[in-house]
């Protein structure tokens, strides 16, 4: 009842309902072109029957070495399609492109301290805190790094958790 | 010749580094001084020039910042020793950029590449010059200059886009498409392909000549090997060889996809399409609307003989079940949906029946009821239906549903499934008597009060289950007020949702209905503040902004109207500005496939009907703003180039075809586009409320909708100018008036009458007969504000044209003054009076007054300053003759008359604002609350809330969870009534201010008469 396709400018067009949520960030249109021109690969979409778009996934691949990585930057699922473990499979599949296509060594994701419900799921699936960023949101609110070690991690080396939090000046990315 | 080590631009970099860090961070101060001092020691340097014109674009110095930039091209050009990088180049074409001149900015480039033909830097920095100022055919000659240099495949590609781009965005014939495909091939031939995208495009290529075969051989191919998601490749696979007509094969694809992904809906459908042979999803993909694509499955009846037809069933049918039977599949819809969809195939053939179809979607109920999505999930498929069988598989699905014994939490989801699917099955329920309907809302609020208990541990971020059923009753009381015309079920709806939102405030299916609600009382400050919250920015504007604007653009509310226009405007133009240079990101990233879609992307809201109107409607709130002053008026006219660029934008119009792009789905029903409310109609049930609207009609509407508006900023300089004219060639009988000014105006005003239907003498003589006879208020109906705008514009050009002058007038000042003083006296004084002073009451008539005095009014009163001004002395001028001629006094005499005709008409409008507010702010509460809250035990508004309330009021802390109780203890219907009294108050004062002022304006006019 999913079909799970890539994510093309149209779509834009057509996420007014998911995107109406409150904790889904409308971002402007430079990032979304930025990563449809650069990282197709990483920006899928759910669509359901009638054409309803249920959620969608968006993420890069950056990193050198060892911290070549697949990043989630924004997972949604409208509220009609939730508990259907939709953003499962949307995850799924980008760590499959991440571990077999891009030969990552992890996926990560950043999510607010504060959002329990989410955190769980990522725990579920697989993810887990690897360090504290201090006010990351805004400059307010803390957030979490969360990772995933894919199978050319084969040590888990890039999930050990760090024993201090950082502040976001000393991210190594955006 | 490129930068070398240390330099920039020629200099060294030692030099140059503090204006970057000043310009980084943004002292442009320092940094022109540092240029300046580098200019002293390398005058002839275009960089440093380019870095000047670059730090005074900054500071907003254009003019000086693009002579600069001529400087520098002008050095570039003529001194041949120079050093001609691309650091240069890039810094030039920056600043011509941001100045609107990207021709100069390629003619740079140009330039450069033929000076140093070989070098591959500069001719990419020409590729996307070319991309900038899509001229498609100059890229491809650039790419093809580029590949044929180095061979590299992605020039190759590049030239390909730019072959597609001309056929699907420009002039280019489908031929095209063969040299393109040629290019292809030899290099495939000798050097592979190495991206996955310069794959995707060359099977594109083929499959847009419908050389279907061609492309399956090379998918098959070594190259296929490109593609590493397998089921990409198959489900292009599968396309190809469905448009091929091998039907069975494409078959065998699909079910191998579903095979790994049996949930996969859009594999399924062509599954079935390609089984029965039937082709039209394929096609259908190709033509459908991209944006608003159809909720129904695009299918025709098979030309299968029966028995074909029955084998091909079966075999679907088969391994259907075979996927449901597969445990991990359990949970999946897609399966069973599937096998729902199998049923309307054979039904839809004749060789199913109604029952069999109704009972695989009772089926499906039983398995997937308890979801949200149920209802949207069988929508498609009930539309099979009759409306007897819509009834029957109620009742199949109400007698499952009563028989449930499973867990309550699923047992309540089935619950608010079949109160949705109740909805959809009954047509909105416009056949149910009233005390159907509120039999129904109140089963649905005891509902909800039982969800909200099992919710009461949620995190107040996540959606609670149920939620749903709040709209729906919502719904409901709102078509209880269309045939009742009661309107307590209309305030009883809002305070039903206020209450909701009380107890979980991120519902923003209940924001919408609200903003609806309070903007047809006419509290458009609350509507407002309710779109403000559901935050809507970016791209979200284009779908979503349609909720609020209309309402906006008649209201006085024009500081939160400025504020939108220009967020939108400004989303759009930085967008619109910004799109070439995403498009290129997508080039250098080998992401060929996205080029096209992004050229074809930005068409599309480059076209969007929505923007024009944004455009042509922000310079009118801005001359509405400034009108009572003709010098901050001209001031603002100038700004717009006299209004000449509008009034290109109206000539082009017409040739344009205009994209719909709004989200029209997420508006209420009795609301289905802006342009139409079903609740200023009277009721004439559901067959008068269609949900789906023509484009072809809207289009039609919006473009001379546009036409006409983008008139109105010329029409009214040209006015203005008339007017003053006029009173010269009044006072100095030998001048000229310009014939230029007289026969543009009456070009226009031909072409506004055009626009409303009628000839320009047609509408001159309805005009002329307003005062003895009926025909003009027949005729004008919805079109008011255009006709008044009409007359207003047609007087000043009848101040000296004198072709209106009859022959029995005496009186050389005009007699449409007097027909239009008269017109918007009748207009207005017959607003004000008829209005209801029901607190209630529609608002549509105010929002007419409201433009009336906006517009016409408006623009009447800078016509008579405009005669006024020129009649008296200026400061050095004396005036000729102590006395005045016949003419003269004549209009010095309509003046006095019209401004004393319009100050009592706007002082009669501010008495009745008056009359409104001086009502005590409690009896009004009051009064609206006693609107649904009459205790009635048999019907009438009000029982709904008052199941809410006496469930929530019964409930402790305990039973709700505290955070519901808290934000339930200080919630109250007076809080709700207060804020529609708020609401409307803020309108009604906005308006008064401008009514003030109007005034004022006025008064002072009055003062310059008697100085004459």
């Amino acid at each position: 009842m999913t079909t799970i396709r890539r994510f093309c400018c149209n779509d834009l067009l057509r996420f007014a309902y998911v995107n109406l949520d409150h904790l889904t960030e409308t971002f402007n249109m430079s990032f979304y072109m930025t990563y449809l021109a650069r990282w197709p690969d990483y920006f899928h979409v759910a669509e359901g029957p009638g054409n309803q778009i249920m959620g969608y996934i968006m993420g890069k691949v950056e990193g050198q070495g060892e911290s070549w990585h697949g990043h989630v930057t924004a997972v949604t699922v409208a509220p009609e399609y939730r508990r259907q473990q939709l953003a499962k499979k949307l995850m799924n599949l980008l760590e499959d492109i991440s571990d077999k296509i891009d030969k990552a060594y992890f996926v990560d994701l950043f999510v607010r301290a504060s959002n329990a419900p989410a955190i769980k799921m990522y725990e579920k699936l697989g993810y887990v805190i690897y360090r504290r960023v201090l006010r990351y949101y805004s400059g307010e609110e803390d957030g979490l790094d969360m990772r995933k070690a894919l199978s050319r991690d084969t040590e888990k080396s890039s999930i050990i958790p760090l024993k201090r939090p950082i502040t976001p000046d000393e991210l190594e990315y955006d | 010749m490129a930068s070398k080590f240390g330099l920039a631009g020629g200099i060294p970099e030692r030099r140059v580094r503090p204006i970057w860090d000043a310009i980084d961070s943004r002292q442009f101060k320092n940094a022109l001084k540092h240029v300046s001092t580098l200019l002293a020691k390398h005058p002839n340097s275009p960089y440093a020039h380019a870095l000047k014109a670059l730090i005074l674009e900054r500071m907003c110095k254009l003019d000086e910042a693009f002579s600069v930039c001529l400087n520098a091209k002008e050095l570039l050009f003529t001194n041949d020793s120079l050093l001609m990088d691309d650091l240069t180049l890039s810094t030039l074409q920056i600043v011509f950029q941001r100045l609107d001149h990207l021709d100069l900015a390629a003619s740079c480039y140009e330039h450069a590449c033929s000076k140093f033909p070989n070098n591959l830097e500069l001719m990419m920095g020409l590729f996307n010059c070319y991309v900038r100022e899509y001229s498609f055919v100059k890229q491809q000659q650039t790419a093809i200059k580029m590949y044929k240099l180095v061979g590299e495949e992605r020039f190759l590609l590049w030239a390909v886009c730019s072959i597609q781009l001309q056929v699907f965005c420009g002039n280019g014939g489908e031929k095209l498409l063969l040299l393109a495909e040629g290019l292809l091939k030899k290099h495939v031939a000798s050097h592979g392909l190495h991206e996955p995208d310069a794959l995707i495009v060359y099977l594109s290529i083929l499959e847009q000549q419908a050389k279907f075969g061609d492309a399956l051989e090379i998918l098959s191919g070594n190259l296929g090997s490109l593609l590493m998601i397998e089921v990409d490749k198959l489900r292009i696979q599968g396309r190809l060889l469905s448009r091929a007509g091998d039907h069975a094969a494409a078959a065998a694809i699909f079910k191998k996809i579903l095979e790994t992904c049996p949930d996969d809906w859009m594999s399924f459908l062509h599954y079935l399409g390609c089984l029965l042979e039937d082709d039209s999803l394929c096609c259908a993909e190709a033509v459908k609307d991209p944006v608003h694509p159809s909720k129904f499955i695009s299918c025709k009846v098979s030309h299968l003989t029966d028995e074909e037809f029955d084998g091909q069933v079966s075999n679907a049918l088969d391994f259907v079940q075979k996927l449901q039977a597969d445990p991990v599949n359990n949970s999946l819809r897609g399966p069973y949906l599937a096998a729902i969809e199998v049923e309307r195939r054979k039904h839809l053939r004749g060789k199913g029946n109604d029952d069999s179809l109704m009972d695989a979607i009772v089926q499906y109920f039983c398995r997937f009821g308890h979801l949200s999505c149920f209802t949207s999930d069988v929508e498609m498929f009930i539309e099979v239906f009759n409306p007897v069988k819509k009834i029957e598989l109620l009742e199949k699905l109400k007698e499952y549903s009563d028989s449930l014994t499973t867990l309550p939490v699923k047992n309540l989801g089935q619950t608010f499934s079949f109160f949705k699917i109740q909805q959809l099955l009954m047509g909105d329920m416009f056949e149910s008597s009233a005390s159907e309907l509120e039999v129904c809302c109140a089963q649905m609020a005891e509902i909800y009060c039982k969800s909200v208990a099992f919710s009461k541990d949620l995190d107040p971020q996540e959606s609670m289950q149920g939620e749903e059923l709040l709209s729906i009753i919502c719904n409901l009381l709102v078509q209880l007020f269309w045939r009742t015309k009661n309107v307590g079920y209309l305030v009883e709806a809002v305070i039903v949702l206020e209450f909701g939102l009380a107890i979980r405030r991120h519902v923003w299916q209940y924001k919408i209905l609200l903003l609806h609600m309070y903007s047809y009382f006419g509290a458009l400050s609350v509507a407002y503040e309710w779109y403000k919250s559901l935050d809507v920015k970016n791209i979200l504007m284009e779908t979503l902004s349609h909720h609020i604007y209309p309402q906006m653009l008649v209201s006085p509310l024009w500081t939160e109207l400025d504020s939108l226009l220009k967020d939108y405007l400004k989303f759009m133009d930085d967008y619109l500005r910004e799109s070439a240079d995403l498009t290129f990101h997508a080039y250098r990233h080998r992401n060929y496939s996205k080029v096209i879609e992004f050229v074809q992307f930005k068409e599309q809201l480059q076209r969007s009907s929505q923007y024009l109107v944004a455009r042509v409607e922000a310079p009118i709130l801005q001359l509405k703003q400034n009108s009572d002053n003709i010098e901050e008026e001209q001031g603002v006219l100038e700004s717009l180039k006299c209004g000449i660029d509008f009034l290109e934008l109206s000539n082009e119009i017409g040739s344009k075809s205009l994209t719909f792009l709004e989200d029209l789905q997420s508006r209420p029903w009795w609301t289905p586009t802006s342009e139409k409310n079903f609740l200023l109609e009277p009721f004439e049930g559901i067959s008068f409320c269609p949900r789906r609207i023509s484009t072809n009609e809207r289009e039609t509407s919006c473009k001379r909708m546009i036409e006409k508006r983008s008139l109105v900023p010329r029409m009214i300089y040209l006015s203005i100018q008339r007017a003053s004219a006029s009173v010269k060639e009044i006072v100095e009988v030998n001048g000229s008036v310009s014939p230029n000014i007289c026969s543009e105006l009456k070009l226009l005003l031909e072409r506004y009458a055009q626009l409303l239907g009628f000839s320009l003498c047609e509408a001159i003589d309805m005009i002329m007969d307003f005062p003895s006879g009926e025909r003009f208020s027949e005729v004008v109906g919805p079109n008011l504000i255009d006709w008044l705008n009409f007359t207003v514009f047609l007087n000043a050009w009848n101040l000296t044209s004198h072709e209106l002058v009859q022959p029995d007038e005496k009186e050389s000042t005009p007699h449409t003054w007097s027909i239009l003083d008269s017109l918007l006296e009748k207009y207005i004084l017959e607003k004000v009076k008829s209005m209801e002073s029901e607190i209630c009451s529609s608002w549509s008539d105010v929002q007419l007054l409201i433009q009336i005095v906006t517009e016409p009014l408006a623009w009447h009163g800078l016509v008579i300053q405009s005669c006024l001004r020129s009649c008296l002395p200026s400061g050095k001028k004396k005036k000729k003759s102590g006395s005045m001629d016949h003419s003269s006094y004549s209009l010095v005499h309509t003046i006095t008359n019209s401004v004393q005709h319009l100050s009592s008409i706007i002082e009669e409008i501010l008495r009745w604002i008056r009359e409104r507010e001086n009502t005590p702010e409690d009896k009004n509460v009051e009064y609206i609350i006693s609107s649904f809250n009459n205790n009635e035990q048999d019907g009438g508004p009000g029982q709904m809330f008052r199941i809410l309330e006496s469930f929530f009021s019964a409930k402790d802390g305990a039973e709700l969870g505290d955070r519901i109780s808290q934000s339930l203890e200080s919630w109250s219907p007076a809080d709700v009534a207060r804020k529609i009294m708020t609401g409307k108050h803020k309108v009604l004062m906005e308006f008064s201010k401008i009514c003030e002022s109007k005034l004022k304006s006025l008064r002072s006019m009055k003062q310059q008469i008697a100085q004459l």
